[in-house]
């Protein structure tokens, strides 16, 4: 029975084998080390090639790994050696015909694993959308990867010094002497979940590797905003009020190293603004009541504020830096 | 009863070398570092590789839609052909007609607060200060007087110096590449006429010589057929608005009550662009 033990004990070393063995030490070397980084992907010697070069390292390396295991092979034959009623009695061959039951993912050993990491992502954001008042403004974005596809974060947006009147604007005005309600921000913040269901890599100039993906992210925001006075300017003066909000945005992100990579992403910020009325009530101009446009078009009705849904598409430029900067893998992917 | 006197020693050897093994694989399970001495040393960075584009020529119809109109937004249909060179330079065409022209929600803004003011002040609309003001720059209606994108022809040169792959939740993955091109592009504009008295909103056609350029992604579908989208840029002078706003003052900045080319003012037209390759012959070659 304890002969036994010692026998399963050694079983489920070599069944583990196989499965340590998808990764290869840092200090590998020679032809074995070269075959498991060109399998694999990560060696890069066949990062577009198919099929054939998205098998995992786990297909060769496994075998040569059993190899080492054998009652001829190095470790192994010692325990027989010592005790030959422990030594596995196994047949190579057999167990190597087994059908494998690994998940194969289309990316193996990805460059840049995400999981259990921050992002730190500074970026600086552009207004893609409104023709009269840009919106441009520094942001920052911090994300908590949960799981390599996953994340949870916040990000806050700046433009209070940045907003730009623009030239057409002023055009439009002159030529058709029709007024357009201008808004002007002046800060954001966004709780934030975000998706990353693509990965993949490029072969630059047939010469160097880079690795990228693309993600998707929404989530619930504060921003600030208020009217800049253009109907009434002498009498109308807006104080910023907060608006709840909502965010949905694509990006792609290219990693230059396994902690920093460059991003640019594409973020729609959904929310209720209100604009400034496009009539002037005479009897009582500086009535801040009569100030906000009511939905009656500039009519003279001087109701109640009414919001209209405004989207603020926002492409945003930055870098990301991950944190720790470096990680161990553990599984094939 | 079996004596165990002698074989404990060996026993706990076993284990101890099983373990020891078995600590041994676990360390070795890390990040792989890039060698760059070995068998890899000055090896080509792809093996393999699925050559979609050498030598085959692409035919692919697309859809284009302009984006950031101030006024009018065009979807425009036609098609790119390409001859391949090699899987990294292309020369080829890019024509486009614009089909569907949909007023931006400016154009109706304008245009309402214009017929309000008409209807207001019927016959004497033109003697009023508003109607005199806006004489040169505002029609009765104003959608007919915008500037539009008719059609665009374009030969270019691509080429693709980014080639890899992408996956997609883990589980799918496809070739895709990035391409960029540029060339010369003959755009069909219609737009204000000139015109000194300005009594008249009507529109006349030209063609405007641009250079165009932009950068997109294919994503291989199967041996013979891709999808894409590219953005292109499409920089060049037009009358957007019909209005005057240059040609007087000082540095011709401000307006002098004519519709002339001084009018026209630079825009950064931008287009979206959807499209299916096809790819002839239909199969294509691997590199070594």
């Amino acid at each position: 029975m304890k002969n036994s033990r010692v026998g399963l004990l050694v079983a489920a070393a070599l069944g583990i084998l196989p499965a340590t063995s998808w990764a290869q030490g840092k200090g590998a070397k020679g032809p074995a080390a070269a075959a498991g980084e060109a399998a694999s992907g990560e060696g890069e010697a066949a990062p577009a090639e198919g099929e054939a070069a998205d098998k995992p390292a786990g297909d060769a390396t496994p075998a040569e790994a059993a190899g080492d295991e054998t009652p001829e092979g190095g470790g192994l034959a010692e325990i027989c050696k010592i005790d030959p009623a422990a030594c596995p009695n196994l047949d190579m061959e057999k167990e190597a015909a087994r059908p494998l039951r690994e998940s194969i993912y289309a990316m193996q050993q990805i460059f840049a694993l995400r999981a259990r990491r921050f992002e730190l992502n500074p970026y600086w954001g552009f207004t893609f959308n409104d023709q009269f008042v840009s919106h441009p403004g520094p942001g920052l974005a911090l994300n908590y990867y949960i799981t390599n596809v996953l994340a949870v974060g916040v990000n806050g947006n700046y433009f209070g010094l940045f907003n730009i009147d623009s030239e057409f604007n002023a055009q439009v005005r002159r030529a058709t002497r029709v007024a357009v309600p201008l808004t002007e921000y002046n800060w954001g913040a966004n709780l934030n979940f975000t998706y990353v269901p693509a990965y993949g890599k490029f072969a630059g100039f047939g010469d160097f590797i880079f690795h990228y993906d693309a993600y998707v992210v929404d989530g619930v925001d504060a921003i600030t905003t208020r009217p800049i006075p253009v109907i009434d300017p002498d009498n109308r003066n807006f104080e910023y009020q907060t608006k709840i909000a909502f965010n949905a945005g694509i990006g792609l992100r290219v990693f230059l190293n396994r902690w920093f990579g460059v991003t640019l992403e594409m973020r729609d910020y959904i929310f209720p603004d209100k604009l400034e009325a496009l009539s002037v009530n005479n009897a009582d101009p500086g009535n801040p009541d009569y100030w906000y446009d009511d939905g009656n078009h500039g009519g003279t009705s001087y109701g109640k504020a009414k919001a209209r849904l405004t989207n603020a598409v926002q492409a945003q430029l930055g870098v990301s830096f991950f944190l720790p900067f470096s990680f161990e893998y553990r599984l094939p992917k | 009863m079996n004596s165990t006197k002698g074989k404990t020693p060996k026993r706990l050897l076993a284990a101890l070398a099983t373990s020891a093994a078995l600590l041994a694989f676990s360390e070795s399970a890390q990040a792989q570092e890039i060698l760059l001495t070995g068998p890899l040393a000055g090896a080509p960075a792809v093996r393999k590789l699925r050559l979609h584009r050498q030598s085959r020529f692409e035919i692919a119809p697309l859809a284009s839609f302009t984006l950031l109109d101030p006024y009018e937004r065009t979807i425009l249909f036609g098609a790119r052909l390409n001859y391949n060179l090699t899987d990294w330079f292309g020369i080829g065409a890019y024509g486009a007609y614009g089909a569907v022209k949909i007023p931006t929600a400016l154009v109706d803004h304008i245009q309402e607060v214009n017929a309000q003011r008409r209807a207001d002040a019927g016959d004497t609309y033109p003697t009023t200060p508003t109607g005199r003001l806006t004489k040169v720059n505002l029609g009765p209606n104003f959608e007919d007087q915008i500037g539009q994108i008719d059609w665009i022809v374009a030969p270019q040169i691509t080429l693709v110096p980014f080639r890899g792959k992408i996956a997609l939740f883990q589980s799918i993955y496809i070739d895709t590449d990035v391409y960029f091109f540029g060339g010369p592009a003959f755009v069909g504009v219609t737009e204000r006429e000139n015109c000194d008295e300005c009594n008249s909103f009507t529109r006349a056609s030209r063609m405007a010589i641009a250079p165009t350029f932009g950068l997109g992604l294919s994503f291989y579908v199967n041996k013979w057929s891709s999808f894409g989208v590219e953005w292109r840029g499409l920089p060049f002078s037009r009358n957007t608005g019909g209005f005057d706003t240059a040609g007087g003052g000082k540095d011709d900045d401000f307006p002098d009550n004519k519709i002339t080319d001084a009018d026209r003012q630079f825009t950064f037209n931008q287009m979206l662009t959807v499209s299916y390759s096809f790819y002839l012959p239909t199969q294509h070659k691997i590199s070594e």
